[in-house]
């Protein structure tokens, strides 16, 4: 399992806003890339941008040396993205929540997953009576489900509590152990994790 | 996600917000008894407007189903997680749009007799009214999908998104009852009828396309 992103020359503008310019990094298995900057400053459009529903000006992005600026659609089946909200659906129960996005996982593994994020006696009950955080593990617990080598994870440590940190890091070292590579934007320090930084700045 | 994952959810959620499905439902009624209530109860008025009292009701019954169909995938960030699921979003889209039409409209064709008898409607057209209904209505629900898509970001965007739909609602009603009154006057109905089958045909293959490029704008 190797992968290998690149991106190059990346420029992004909003509203007439410049976010960055000539902004290249690269992305390969077993690493882990924090993207930095003040509030606003557009870490969660760039990762829009690389996953291809925010337009770029300029730029260049290749997937295993293929480029791929164009169509998107060979790295959309090999990530996973979560964003600030997670898409969890309310009117679901947990267990159907993650029946949606992982249909091929089993029961036992399920169970697994829900025991690493501290929601196995949450099963069944309507994702509507969770709370913020809860439903964040949640959307969480799709790490666990499906094997994606690119994770794309925009604030994923907001509203988590001590435990759901030190378990998202572990997973998240075994993802990077495993030859898959992390993409992460956070204000948080990271305990146990050495990221390359790429910082945004106007 | 797949699509069949997809389709479950979708259905699932329909299903248990049963008071949309009931509130769609009421209203359909609603609108129908208001005329002999409100206009003349008398056969001769009732029976040759039947048809258009009917199709009014439905399309403002289906405008209510569709006007927020994406509001909360919006929200809740489910639209993100479609366009990076790399499934087609025309295919979810449309399969979304067929479980919506499924829902609203079977109730209200089980309703249908009934009302129908009410406006003096001749039992034995019945059949013509429930063809114009399935052969009309999947336009109405693929054209408001896309007006739902296109203001599905904007705070306030029911009346906008009215504004851009009921324009092209128009000759879809237009073809159902002129199919309804030719046979009620015994004349051949089956070139509305084709008309209706093609708009809806056109609608089915278009608005998924439409829908999602609108919900991809929408989104940046």
């Amino acid at each position: 399992m190797s992968v290998n992103l690149q991106i190059n020359n990346f420029w992004i503008e909003r509203n007439e806003r410049q976010l960055c310019r000539d902004l290249s990094f690269s992305v390969s298995d077993g690493e882990l890339v924090r993207i930095a900057g003040d509030n606003g400053a557009g870490k969660s459009s760039l990762i829009k941008a690389i996953l291809g529903w925010i337009p770029i000006e300029e730029g260049l992005i290749r997937l295993n040396g293929e480029d791929i600026t164009h169509n998107r659609d060979l790295l959309l089946f090999d990530q996973i993205y979560l964003g600030h909200t997670p898409g969890i659906k309310s009117i679901l129960s947990v267990n159907e929540n993650l029946r949606m996005y992982c249909p091929n996982a089993s029961e036992v593994a399920l169970n697994e997953a829900l025991q690493q994020v501290n929601l196995e006696l949450f099963d069944d009950t309507p994702a509507a009576q969770l709370s913020a955080g809860q439903k964040r593990r949640v959307a969480l617990a799709r790490l666990w489900l499906t094997k994606k080598r690119i994770w794309f994870l925009d604030e994923p440590f907001t509203a988590l509590d001590a435990h759901g940190v030190a378990a998202l890091e572990a997973k998240i070292q075994s993802q990077l152990e495993s030859g898959g590579a992390v993409v992460i934007t956070t204000h948080q320090p990271l305990y146990h994790l050495s990221p390359k930084t790429v910082e945004l700045t106007p | 996600m797949n699509y069949r994952s997809f389709l479950k959810s979708e259905w699932l959620t329909l299903v248990r917000r049963k008071q949309d499905t009931i509130n769609a439902l009421l209203f359909f009624v609603m609108v129908i008894l208001l005329f002999p209530l409100g206009v003349d109860p008398s056969k001769a008025f009732l029976e040759p407007a039947s048809g258009g009292i009917v199709w009014c009701a439905v399309a403002l019954s289906i405008l209510m189903a569709v006007e927020s169909m994406y509001k909360e995938d919006f929200n809740d960030g489910s639209l993100e997680q479609w366009l990076t699921s790399g499934l087609s979003l025309p295919y979810l889209v449309f399969l979304k749009v067929f479980v919506q039409w499924l829902v609203v409209i079977v109730p209200l064709l089980l309703v249908l007799p009934l009302l129908a008898n009410m406006l003096f409607f001749p039992i034995e057209q019945l059949m013509v009214m429930i063809s114009t209904l399935l052969l009309g209505t999947p336009a109405l629900f693929f054209i408001g999908a896309i007006g739902s898509a296109l203001t599905v970001s904007l705070r306030r965007g029911a009346v906008l998104m009215l504004l851009l739909i009921l324009p092209l609602y128009i000759p879809v009603i237009i073809f159902a009852t002129g199919a309804i009154r030719a046979a009620q006057s015994g004349m051949s109905y089956s070139g509305q009828l084709a008309i209706l089958a093609a708009i809806s045909l056109t609608a089915l293959v278009l608005s998924p396309l439409m829908a999602a490029l609108s919900i991809k704008a929408s989104m940046n």
